[in-house]
């Protein structure tokens, strides 16, 4: 294995086991300041949960998700496709190593989406998602390792919105969306990640962003609105009720379409997520 | 508190487990999904369950997959799962493990049979600090949706539905 596919590697391990500081922080205030006792229970175990992986460098969740990566890039820096091959093996090894859970579909295209002819065993074999690539002014190439479980996609919605020009419009239906989704995710308290773009392809996109960037102890006027509105719904850890249904919001806004319409991607993250780690590389 | 429950599960034990209760469970637990649930329910239904050894009085049944990266719950609510709740729990499954909100219609049988459902988080690394043995029951070919037997020391998690009632109403 050489340097850039270890480096991967690692990063992949650290993002399927490590909550960020800033995440556990967030957590121990949830737990201070619920007065639901199932509520605060479930969070306790939530955390309990984050220091035994962390010390066992065991996978947060079983369903381990599926490896995205973002690339900025900017200065003298550029990748190579040699070095896309690494970072590709990387990620292999890493699953391998973790392990990921099996769960590549085998077959052709009929056969993967039937399910029929059964999964590999392989961790390793779970295809990439598309690549994510974004210029940056700095002198650095830096990966981002996002891996996306499987309840948040079906609860998650990309969607356009007739904004009226008025962005509490916007906020009203991505409130609306968040609680729908919260109340049926099971594994709540979630993260509403968002993105806001002119396309379908660009709001994902920014989503993904808003996943690698965001911060539980940063929050802009936006995101702390939704989230408090999101834990008005008394859904709470687990949908047990309570007052901690979101622990925080992540949003990107990029470039607007001159139009009465915003394109809107709300994945809403489940209690292990974002599953994020960054290396330079 | 916590209350420890260890399986096989009596029916007066049962008839005790109150909604927000939070339990430790101890003992041998079943696990199955949406791929080997229904198939569970056809060998109850044309009477073949014993032929494979397999005995569901008394026992739990945890809505997740076996996989190398531990067990977790899968949403209970999913048609190929909740569906299977009315017959598991006459054929004598006392708890069934997962997470999501039941419809009323599976509360309903829930009750006819002293039968209650409890959901557990998503804490896969802990839980699997909790498992002293796994092995497939049936179903070899699902993989990782097999029906698996844990042998389980102390798994966390809390009744959401018992006897008609549910922490999701009160």
């Amino acid at each position: 294995m050489n340097e850039l596919e270890l480096k991967v590697k690692e990063t992949l391990i650290r993002a399927s086991t490590v909550f960020s500081e800033d995440k556990k922080a967030v957590i121990r205030k949830a737990i201070e300041t619920e007065l639901n006792p199932n509520a605060k229970w479930v969070l306790e175990t939530i955390l309990e949960n984050a220091e035994t992986a962390e010390n066992t460098l065991r996978p947060t969740c079983d369903d381990t998700g599926i490896p995205h990566l973002f690339i900025e890039m900017g200065g003298g820096k550029s990748v190579s496709a040699d070095m896309l091959c690494s970072i590709q093996q990387g990620v292999v090894e890493g699953m391998r190593a973790l392990p990921c859970r099996p769960m590549a579909v085998k077959g052709n295209e009929i056969q993967r989406l039937e399910q029929s002819i059964g999964l590999y065993d392989d961790p390793g074999a779970l295809a990439l998602a598309p690549i994510r690539m974004k210029m940056v002014d700095e002198d650095v190439l830096r990966l981002y390792v996002l891996m996306q479980g499987g309840g948040p996609e079906i609860r998650g919605k990309t969607y356009r919105v007739f904004h009226q020009h008025n962005l509490s419009v916007i906020v009203d239906e991505i409130v609306s969306w968040a609680v729908e989704g919260a109340g049926l995710l099971g594994c709540t308290p979630c993260v509403p990640a968002i993105g806001i773009g002119r396309t379908h392809f660009e709001a994902s996109a920014l989503m993904i962003e808003a996943m690698a960037y965001g911060r539980f102890d940063v929050q802009n006027e936006i995101e702390q609105e939704i989230t408090e509105r999101v834990n008005q719904s008394n859904i709470g850890p687990l949908g047990l009720k309570g007052n901690t249904t979101a622990l925080a919001t992540f949003l990107r806004v990029g470039p607007q379409r001159a139009s009465g319409v915003r394109i809107v991607c709300l994945r809403l993250c489940c209690c292990v997520e974002p599953r994020v780690a960054c290396a330079l590389i | 508190m916590m209350k420890t429950i260890e399986t096989p599960i009596s029916e007066v034990v049962a008839v005790e487990l109150a909604v927000g209760e939070m339990l430790e469970l101890t003992g041998c637990i079943f696990t199955g999904r949406d791929a080997v649930l229904p198939k569970l329910v056809e060998m109850i239904e044309s009477g073949t369950l014993e032929q494979h050894g397999i005995d569901l009085r008394g026992s739990v049944i945890f809505h997740t997959a076996v996989s190398p990266a531990g067990v977790g719950p899968t949403s209970s609510n999913k048609f190929d799962i909740e569906s299977t709740i009315p017959v598991l729990s006459k054929a004598g499954v006392k708890i069934h493990l997962g997470k999501g909100r039941l419809s009323d219609a599976t509360i309903r049988a829930l009750q006819e049979h002293n039968s209650v459902y409890a959901v557990i988080p998503p804490v896969s690394a802990l839980l699997e600090s909790k498992i002293v043995e796994k092995r497939v029951v049936a179903f070899p070919e699902e993989g990782m949706e097999a029906f698996h037997m844990l042998r389980v020391d102390g798994f966390p998690c809390i009744v959401a539905v018992a006897h008609g009632r549910t922490l999701y109403e009160l």
